[in-house]
């Protein structure tokens, strides 16, 4: 066999472990991990350099397509940094009916990461669960919204769509559906012997390592780390509504599966306060097409941890600056240090554990990049010579797969 | 006293200089802007006395005669202070915080191949966010990058 | 000679096994399914992977070592049907038997994880090479409680031929209640052989991708894939026999039925079990089956000692 030292077993760009592409690098010994090295970057679409070439209202809809879980996280986070520089106040209504969708699609995204961490230690029985589950409160989000994602709901200055009385009945009924099922998961969770045994003691981030690594959302809170935007810095309408920040002190994966399914019990009721108390009014005032000059910072806590934009503007209808610092980002480098003498066996399940999401991780720089590495445009003949050559640095050589395949086609 | 006025006091009183360049935005939002000799000390205040515990990210920005950094730092309180320094373009060399938070690395490293940061002291390892083949003189988040061009 | 080959090569063997195994597939995978809350397969569907699979290119990596990759998959299917040959399927005339066929039959089930650790290991892809470690590692730690289990009930009929087994079980028409805990232990074991979940480790696709099968592709998989619907028949078969050896002199017929509803339970439980569980980690793996299954099966051992000394007398 090789050597322990070169026993390096690649999981990504593709792998089945990964719903992304994004490359990690495990050094083995035996079912060993002596190391992991993360290249991240293979998502790059070019977003904060596009941003600064759209409008502000196509910014909204540009932004929002920065990841398709948290969409709605996201067009938010921006449009409070623009109105803040704006100084626009928004109607009341339409923040309850931000925080609504904000928290449906927590319970969304919650469902989803549940349905994810049970294919990823062999228990597709919750994944298939957890995912028909989770397909209530998607029909309830396009109900509202028209869409499954990429809600759409955000303008500058308050909301598009309204939530009506048949539509907020439709939500309750369906919370009650959604309440049922989450008691069971959290049973399911807390007592299945298989889970607990793949989960406990696995991935391992203790709360000075937290602080330390600067992780955020529910890696950070099942660590005993009270740290959620929606309670520090509250935006939208979480100041006006009674929540609890769910934490825990198992520090391990099992934490964070227990963190996420109790939030979505908060995320319940967040939903029904927010319902309950849904002020009548105003849907958006005015936003003017040019944003004066300013800048501002907005946070946000999305389902997988805060969420950071920077606006700055310069007095035309365009930013001056965009940047978007997704959750993942946060969180990925703590990733390194929860493998660390781990088997390969719980490397799935730790790197789900983040919840990660690489395309939002991944959004900056030029629209063409993949392709401009040679600093010209390069039509398809072009890029298929490149990835030949590309290959054969590789020490991979496709030259007589193609002849054949040429002359196959010839004949 | 408000939180944030009590924060501005006692940086005041620690540092002279600031009291020209430090402004409360608006309730929890405090910005603040130092010269790059000043910064160490700022910010090591700011991390380990002050406890602002949580870095959120570090925002680069082309202005365009100079390179900006804005470190954004956070405390539990909810207090986010923006700490602003300011570079020539032509050297735009700092220091790296991985001291005080090893996870700033990643976003060190965005600034040094979004904006072509130098920064003395930051570990070596991939590149991110671009590929390995990018060339090394082209930074895309530079205000005389344009995709069109370039692509 | 005629009648040979038509015992070989049709039934009970190898067409009769291609039928019943692809069948067995497809109530796995549909009981699975519909555990699961899912529609499931249609009922041609493991016939038609496996056709379609027949007419697929066969790629073999240039790194391998092309022999041993191409006759790793036939070799594990050929030990698994000729297992089959030993079993009787109704009454008690197997089509091959002799005294210590249960230990022929349990190493003929041991060689296809061999095989596959041969084939995984000469595809000398990363992901293989670890699976067909990992299929030998378990291989190590299930084969203990296993042949354990099945020795418990040999032992209570003091033979080493099933034919023999079948007898005294029929003498003694109660006495395979003893053996039920031997059951549990074997039916578990059996998981780990059939590489299904919670012992799904050397494939387990979010870790090896497929493990030692990543490399095949075509007939070779087709072969493979097969080889464990056999195994799945085989292991199930021979577990109805050792362990509900009653309603055994009933007559080709009725016995055949009640032979196919023995089997059909045990696919039902193992679909059951893993539906219910998740996969468990290789270490976690090893330590169970011996801290758990061995000493059980060692305690039915004992307990079986015991009712010979005093029941049987």
């Amino acid at each position: 066999m090789h050597d322990s030292k070169d026993f390096k077993i690649p999981i990504g760009p593709q792998h089945p472990a990964l719903k992304e592409p994004e490359g990690f690098s495990v050094a083995l010994k035996g079912e060993k991990i002596l190391g992991v090295d993360i290249r991240l970057g293979y998502n790059h679409r070019g977003i904060e350099k596009a941003a600064e070439e759209r409008t502000y209202v196509q910014d909204i809809y540009l932004i929002e397509r920065v990841c398709g879980i948290c969409s709605h996280s996201h067009s938010t986070c921006f449009v409070q940094a623009v109105e803040e520089i704006a100084g626009l106040a928004v109607p009341n209504r339409a923040l309850y009916i931000r925080t609504i969708i904000a928290e449906l699609e927590r319970i969304h995204s919650h469902l989803l990461w549940l349905g994810v961490a049970g294919h990823e230690i062999g228990f597709d029985t919750l994944l298939m669960y957890s995912w028909r589950d989770r397909e209530v409160v998607m029909d309830i989000l396009a109900a509202i919204t028209g869409n499954r994602v990429n809600y759409g709901m955000n303008t500058i200055g308050g909301v598009r769509r309204d939530i009506d009385a048949q539509q907020a009945e439709d939500i309750l009924k369906a919370l009650t559906i959604l309440e049922e099922r989450t008691k069971y998961y959290i049973e399911v969770a807390t007592q299945e012997t298989t889970i607990i045994k793949r989960l406990s003691g696995v991935g391992v981030l203790s709360r000075e390592d937290v602080l330390r690594l600067d992780a955020v959302g529910p890696t950070a809170r099942a660590s005993g780390v009270k740290r959620d935007v929606r309670a520090d810095d509250p935006y939208a309408a979480y100041a006006e509504l009674s929540f609890e920040v769910i934490t825990d002190d198992h520090a391990d994966v099992y934490g964070r599966t227990v963190v996420r399914v109790k939030e979505l019990m908060e995320s319940y009721k967040i939903i029904r306060q927010a319902l309950k108390n849904l002020p009548t009014g105003l849907l958006t005032v005015r936003a003017p097409r040019k944003i004066p000059v300013g800048e501002a910072i907005s946070r946000y806590e999305a389902p997988r941890g805060e969420d950071v934009h920077y606006v700055k503007s310069n007095g035309t209808e365009k930013p001056e600056r965009v940047k978007i610092r997704a959750p993942t980002l946060a969180n990925v480098q703590a990733v390194k240090h929860m493998l660390r003498d781990r088997y390969l066996a719980d490397m799935p399940i730790v790197v789900a554990a983040i919840d990660p999401c690489f395309s939002c991780t991944d959004r900056t720089v030029a629209l063409k990049e993949e392709d401009c590495a040679r600093a010209k445009v390069i039509n398809w003949q072009a890029l298929h010579a490149f990835s030949i050559e590309w290959y054969k640095q590789q020490g991979i050589d496709f030259t007589e797969l193609n002849k054949k395949l040429q002359d196959r086609l010839k004949g | 006293m408000t939180q944030e006025e009590k924060i501005k006091e006692s940086l005041v009183n620690k540092f002279n200089y600031l009291s020209v360049s430090i402004k409360i935005v608006r309730p929890r939002r405090i910005s603040i802007e130092v010269s790059l000799d000043n910064f160490e000390p700022v910010f090591a205040y700011l991390a380990r006395d002050l406890q602002f515990s949580h870095l959120c990210t570090i925002t680069g920005l082309d202005e365009p005669e100079k390179l900006s950094f804005i470190y954004h730092l956070a405390a539990d309180s909810g207090v986010l202070i923006n700490l602003k320094i300011a570079l020539p373009k032509s050297s735009p060399t700092l220091k790296t915080v991985t001291p005080y938070f090893p996870g700033a690395e990643i976003y060190e490293r965005e600034l040094v191949d979004l904006f072509g940061a130098k920064i003395e002291g930051l570990p070596s390892g991939h590149r991110y966010p671009l590929t390995d083949d990018w060339p090394v003189d082209q930074f895309p988040l530079r205000k005389e990058w344009k995709a069109d061009k370039n692509a | 000679m005629l009648g040979a080959l038509f015992y070989i090569l049709i039934f009970p063997g190898f067409l009769f096994l291609v039928f019943s195994g692809l069948t067995a597939e497809f109530i796995d995978r549909k009981i699975y399914a519909r555990l699961q809350n899912r529609v499931g397969p249609p009922w041609f569907q493991a016939y038609a992977d496996f056709i379609k699979l027949l007419a697929k290119e066969d790629i073999v990596p240039a790194e391998s070592n092309p022999k041993m990759f191409k006759v790793a998959p036939v070799f594990a299917l050929t030990a698994a049907i000729t297992a089959f040959l030993y079993i009787p399927l109704w009454g008690k005339e197997a089509l091959l038997s002799f005294n210590g066929d249960v230990i022929i039959v349990l190493y003929l089930l041991t060689l296809p994880t061999l095989a596959f650790f041969i084939g995984g290991w000469y595809s000398t892809s990363l992901y293989s090479r670890l699976g067909a470690v990992r299929s030998l590692m378990q291989l190590f730690a299930y084969e203990v409680p296993l042949f354990m289990g099945i020795l418990a009930s040999a032992l209570l009929a003091d033979t080493w031929s099933l034919k023999e087994m079948v007898v005294f079980y029929t003498a003694h028409p109660w006495f395979w209640m003893f053996n039920l805990m031997g059951f549990a232990i074997s039916l578990v074991s059996l998981l780990g052989k059939l590489e299904k979940v919670p012992f799904d480790i050397p494939e387990a696709e979010t870790e090896v991708v497929a493990g030692g099968f990543t490399e095949y592709s075509g007939r070779m998989l087709a072969y493979l894939r097969l080889t464990l619907d056999v195994e799945m028949v085989v292991g199930s078969s021979l577990l109805a026999l050792v362990f509900f050896p009653f309603g055994l002199n009933l007559g080709p017929l009725p016995g055949f039925l009640l032979f196919l509803l023995k089997v059909l339970f045990i696919i039902g439980l193992i679909s059951l079990l893993r539906t219910v569980v998740a996969r468990l980690r290789i270490d976690q793996m090893i330590n169970f089956c011996w801290k758990y299954l061995v000493p059980l099966a060692l305690l039915q051992i004992l307990f079986n000692l015991i009712l010979k000394g005093t029941l049987l007398r």
